[in-house]
């Protein structure tokens, strides 16, 4: 479904991507985990075609992602919410469908916000919503577009660990039912580890690929997964790998 | 992000009986004071005429008042209106066509520094004196603080959003409308009060220099003639005309801007 090749990203002087290579395919959840600064927002900027790669190229189902900005097929959540303040939770996420030029579903947008627990918070404007329920939204916003291709950028960084444990046991559930396909960057190991059947880790700058992980644990996930100790194993090899990498990079996959 | 951003003007909002009554005392006692001080002092009245004669001349003779607050009213709204729109449309030219704006740019911050009212004689010689040349002189004050702060708030305009939009392949001039114009909205309106505000400013100027009528030059005439206390009447009006204008905008600004207090990030 994306297909990243050999991908570059220079500004002026930083090379914020170097040379990666990557796939996801059609239904997968993927995240991409790495410090601060080591360019993955650059990266899911470019797959989303917000950004213009200065060497290779993205590919998502086949086609430059502009086409698929044009049909509405990309989804991006961001690490804040971006929700117009002058609108309501329910305005929010019908505004992006019509600006998509796609038709209007005030029903179903009803429905996804109720099934993410906002019925009865429809018509609250963000500044009447907590920060769970305004990434909710959000999210909501996104899925409500209909498109296939999910791209997250760190959309639970600012919210606290309990909030965030449960949006990720809830995001899940939500991927799982609407067979997205999803790339979710985040700096949170449990939290890439809980989401991903796959877990790309990267390092940087520039941002290169340096390990994958396919994480092997029960599905559907809930809340009892933090216990396991499968859970905990695949955190503590993704921890090893991520500080490891700062003195010896290397390129390794489980 | 979104927020009130005009940092010279004071936000007062009446709400409780608390905060009605100091400003209502206050200009009792003002006015008070001022009878009591012309009844028992003996200034002569050309000086500082008694507020009950100045509420004579009100009442003697309100079509003249009348008359002459509408002269004013028509240049402040129709010369602050052809001033605010072409303000508004240069802020916007200048956004989307970047030659233009660097072209144009430097100049109206440049001439921003310029008393406006400094052009008034000028406008004498190439225009003459008439109603044209008044509403030419009023927009032109009106001008520069629409167009500057229009062209600051369109500036301003969060890059993520407009990602947002863009990741959609959203239409410009639909993203123009729904996002960049509401984030600068609070720039506009801000802009638009010193706007008004320098209507009134730029009309009485004109009275005084290219026409005959309205309060400025009613105010200019009374001086003239001693009649201070016409003077003091023809001011009042004009207060009570600025405030309403500008009270217009402050009803606008909060039938649009009602979110910006309440959104903290
Ligand atoms: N628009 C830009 N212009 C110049 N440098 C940028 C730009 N965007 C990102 N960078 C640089 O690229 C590097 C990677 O940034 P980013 O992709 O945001 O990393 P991350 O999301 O992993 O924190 C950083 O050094 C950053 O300063
Ligand atoms: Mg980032």
């Amino acid at each position: 479904m994306i297909d990243v090749e050999n991908v570059t990203v220079t500004f002026d002087d930083v090379t914020a991507v170097r040379d990666v290579d990557l796939r996801v395919d059609t239904g997968e959840f993927v995240t991409v985990i790495g410090p601060s600064g080591c360019g993955k927002t650059t990266l899911l900027r470019t797959i989303g075609g917000l950004q213009d790669p200065t060497n290779g190229r993205v590919l998502i189902a086949g086609r430059d992602p502009v086409a698929s900005q044009s049909d509405a097929n990309l989804g991006f959540v961001f690490q804040q919410h971006t929700l117009f303040p002058w609108k309501t939770a329910l305005q929010n996420v019908t505004f992006l469908r019509k600006m998509a030029g796609k038709s209007p579903r005030p029903g179903r947008a009803r429905e996804l916000l109720e099934a993410v627990g906002l019925e009865g918070s429809e018509h609250l404007y963000p500044s009447e919503l907590s920060g769970g329920m305004k990434q909710r939204v959000a999210i909501v916003r996104a899925l409500h577009l209909d498109a296939d291709v999910l791209l997250m950028d760190e959309p639970f960084g600012e919210l606290d660990e309990i909030t965030r444990d449960r949006l990720s046991v809830e995001l899940r559930e939500i991927w799982r039912q609407e067979r997205k396909t999803i790339l979710f960057v985040t700096h949170s190991v449990p939290e890439a580890v809980l989401l991903a059947d796959r877990c790309l880790l990267f390092d940087g700058p520039p941002g290169r690929l340096v390990a994958s992980f396919d994480i092997d644990l029960p599905r559907p996930r809930d809340e009892r997964v933090f216990e396991s100790p499968a859970f905990q194993r695949q955190v503590a090899a993704v921890r090893s790998a991520l500080y490891g990498t700062r003195t010896e990079p290397a390129s390794r996959t489980d | 992000m979104v927020g009130p951003r005009d940092d010279d003007s004071v936000e007062w909002s009446a709400t409780r009986i608390e905060d009605v009554l100091p400003p209502i005392v206050a200009v009792v006692v003002l006015v008070g004071g001022w009878a009591l001080f012309t009844a028992f002092a003996s200034v002569p009245s050309f000086l500082l005429p008694s507020p009950i004669a100045v509420a004579g001349r009100l009442a003697g003779n309100p079509e003249l008042y009348a008359t002459n607050a509408l002269a004013t009213l028509e240049r402040v709204v129709y010369g602050g209106a052809i001033g605010i729109v072409g303000g508004f449309a240069l802020a916007v030219a200048v956004t989307f066509v970047r030659p233009l704006r660097y072209a144009v740019l430097p100049y109206i911050v440049t001439v921003r520094v310029l008393p406006k009212i400094a052009i008034a004689p000028a406008l004498l010689i190439y225009f003459g004196t008439g109603r044209t040349t008044s509403l030419i002189f009023v927009a032109a004050i009106a001008f520069f603080p629409t167009a500057l702060s229009t062209i600051a708030g369109l500036e301003r305009v969060d890059r993520r959003y407009a990602d947002l939009l863009r990741s959609v392949d959203a239409n410009p001039i639909r993203t123009f409308y729904a996002v960049e114009l509401r984030f600068a909205l609070p720039d506009i309106v801000s802009g638009l009060k010193q706007s008004v505000t320098l209507a009134v400013v730029g009309a009485v100027v004109a009275e005084w220099v290219v026409v005959d009528d309205g309060l400025g030059a009613l105010v200019l005439v009374a001086s003239e003639n001693l009649l201070t206390d016409v003077m003091l009447a023809a001011l009042v009006i004009l207060l009570v005309e600025g405030l309403a204008l500008y009270g217009l905008v402050v009803l606008l600004e909060r039938r649009l801007l009602w979110y910006a207090s309440a959104e903290s990030d």
